[in-house]
């Protein structure tokens, strides 16, 4: 029987993605999505867990990569594993949980059990197998590449030619300054995520995450509201604060500029609370860092970034993107507890609901602007979306790096460019 | 029980029940400062969990307002730009399952909820139980405190922009 002629539709990422344009497919097309998720999900680094979200032997929890399902555990020997979330016997899934603590991994199905470091421990009536069944052979499937910076722990499931330094690249700048906001150095990703439907594309997320030029629209409304909110930085086309690329598509708004430039205030990050109300975390700083650096590391506060393809350290919390379709994703939202500094955390937890999540008087419309533009972008006409805002005017550092104003484009090019790249080159090797 | 003394709890729990369809109505309909008239002037807490028996000193809840929060998310809304709901959405919940019980002059009522959002053409069911605190006062009760678990807290959630 002749079978129909392959369809040789080869997308030309090149041409879809331009330098100060994007075609409107990259947001719709299910073929590109299933691109997405092999070539930048699989066969890149993606941020899967934070090592403070397991601290005790036994705790675990399931994140999704792209299409795969993991689970993120610490053995007995204080090691992090992440292995796929399916018995090696016939495919259960095995934590059906989003997080939770065990001392050993059983099968719901025929009771197969594995040790925290995945090893295969026991199954009823072993015997019945025939000689050549190797337990050693039927353990849980460790991800091919792990690896961490700062806790932040990351894996590759098709390995690349890419350490995960060389994929942060600059971006392990952005990790110090957070991690720098606690005297011991170290953040705990304690309180639990929020997970908000996001009906828009996972790319569209990104987007916004280091956009700064929608805020006086989008969040007009609690910018009315709200008078800290509306007063704590400067949000005008002339304002201090850069938006930077940094290359292998992560960027950021540096509102730091906008705070030193403000002069003299500690704590405009956290909506300006007086130092004097936190004399603990205050004194903690001085004594880790010195007064001085301790001084800037309150002006400068934590980065607003967003790490290609799905961390965002935004500012004191951090959010994960999750592909689910072209249409849809999962945001989520934790805020970030430092270390030695737990009169500033209640704050950040408060600070958080205030904004952040489903409800949050923020986030709650990104959401919905998201899906605005994902509604939009359906329709064929004007193909082509523009994204050219200071093109050809920015400033390029001796590392690379790209800086621009607070409403510029730039950070927007900076994770295409990188997409582009990826999604190309990959293509390229593959024909 | 005697009957003057039946008499009065079964008023006064057709009042706490009333208080409460009042309060789902005006929050369908988007009275925003009726609603908020509702409340306590002062000690307030509008705590919605992210699971069931959270703690909420040391864990995220979609909101944990207190008064002064409380008020700041009602003036956004009133701006009319808040553009997760603008337009709003088209809200009616049914209210059942009442269980009263009295503390002193305090009232505790929990309740089941079933509410159905219209939004463009999503058509979203939001179910839950809601503890109110209520405390007497002119013309019926003020809410002192509210919490509303959804059955779905633990789940990814769609915009929560509406008053749940
Ligand atoms: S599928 Fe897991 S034990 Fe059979
Ligand atoms: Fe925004």
């Amino acid at each position: 029987m002749a079978t129909a002629p392959q369809i040789q539709s080869v997308i030309d990422y090149r041409h879809l993605v331009q330098d100060g344009r994007l075609h409107g497919s990259l947001y719709t097309s299910p073929q590109i999505f299933a691109d997405e998720m092999e070539q930048i999900f699989h066969r890149g680094w993606s941020f899967v867990a934070h090592d403070s979200e397991i601290p005790n032997t036994g705790d675990f929890v399931v994140r999704r990569v792209g299409t795969q399902s993991l689970i993120a555990v610490r053995s007995k020997d204080g090691e992090v594993h992440v292995f796929y979330n399916r018995c090696p016997h016939r495919g259960a899934t095995l934590c059906q949980t989003s997080s939770g603590h065990r001392s050993r991994i059983a099968c719901p199905y025929h009771a197969w059990t594995f040790a925290l470091d995945g090893r295969l421990i026991g199954l009823p009536d072993e015997a019945a197998y025939p000689a050549d069944f190797s337990k050693a052979d039927a353990g849980l499937t460790p991800v091919a590449r792990m690896d961490s910076y700062g806790g932040f722990i990351f894996v590759n499931l098709i390995p690349n030619e890419l350490t995960l330094r060389e994929h942060l690249g600059h971006a392990t700048e952005l990790i110090d300054a957070l991690l720098g906001l606690s005297p011991t150095g170290r953040i705990q990703l304690s309180a639990g995520w929020m997970k908000h439907k996001m009906r828009s594309n996972w790319k569209m997320i990104v987007e916004n995450q280091v956009d700064g030029y929608h805020a006086p629209m989008v969040h007009g409304s609690l910018i009315a509201a709200n008078r800290t909110f509306a007063t704590v930085r400067d949000r005008k086309p002339t304002s201090p604060t850069r938006v930077r690329d940094f290359g292998m598509g992560h960027s950021d708004i540096d509102h730091a500029s906008d705070y030193r430039a403000a002069g003299d205030r500690l704590f405009r990050w956290t909506g300006g609370i007086d130092p004097e109300r936190l004399p603990g975390y205050v004194k903690a700083m001085n004594d880790a860092y010195g007064p001085e650096d301790a001084r800037r590391r309150l002006i400068e506060g934590p980065p607003h970034s967003m790490l290609f393809p799905n961390l965002s350290l935004a500012e004191m919390n951090i959010m994960v993107i999750e592909p689910v379709s072209p249409q849809h994703s999962i945001q989520y939202t934790i805020p970030v507890f430092l270390e030695g500094a737990d009169d500033l955390n209640a704050r950040t937890l408060r600070r958080c609901e205030g904004a952040m999540g489903p409800a949050g008087m923020l986030i709650a419309d990104d959401a919905e602007i998201g899906e605005l533009t994902q509604m939009g972008v359906a329709n064929l006409e004007p193909e082509w979306i523009i994204l050219s805002r200071g093109m050809g005017k920015e400033e390029v550092l001796a590392n690379g790096v790209k800086l621009a104003g607070l409403m510029d484009e730039t950070s927007q090019r900076g994770f295409w460019t990188h997409y582009r790249e990826v999604m190309a080159a990959s293509q390229e090797v593959s024909q | 029980m005697t009957t003057a003394t039946l008499e009065r709890s079964t008023l006064s729990d057709t009042a706490v029940e009333q208080f409460l369809y009042l309060e789902a109505r005006l929050q369908d309909e988007h009275r925003y400062d009726e609603w908020e008239a509702l409340w306590a002037s002062e000690d307030t807490l509008y705590w919605v969990p992210r699971r069931q028996d959270a703690d909420p000193a040391r864990e995220v809840s979609y909101i944990y307002d207190n008064r002064a929060r409380l008020a700041s998310r009602i003036r956004q809304l009133n701006t009319g730009v808040r553009h997760s709901q603008a337009p709003k959405s088209s809200l009616r919940r049914l209210i059942s399952n009442i269980e009263i019980s009295r503390n002193g002059d305090d009232v505790e009522v929990q309740s089941n909820f079933i509410l159905i959002e219209s939004r463009r053409a999503n058509l979203t069911t939001w179910a839950g139980r809601t503890t109110h605190m209520l405390a007497p006062a002119e013309n019926g009760f003020r809410i002192k405190r509210k919490t509303v678990v959804l059955v779905n807290c633990a789940e990814a959630i769609d915009n929560l922009a509406f008053l749940v």
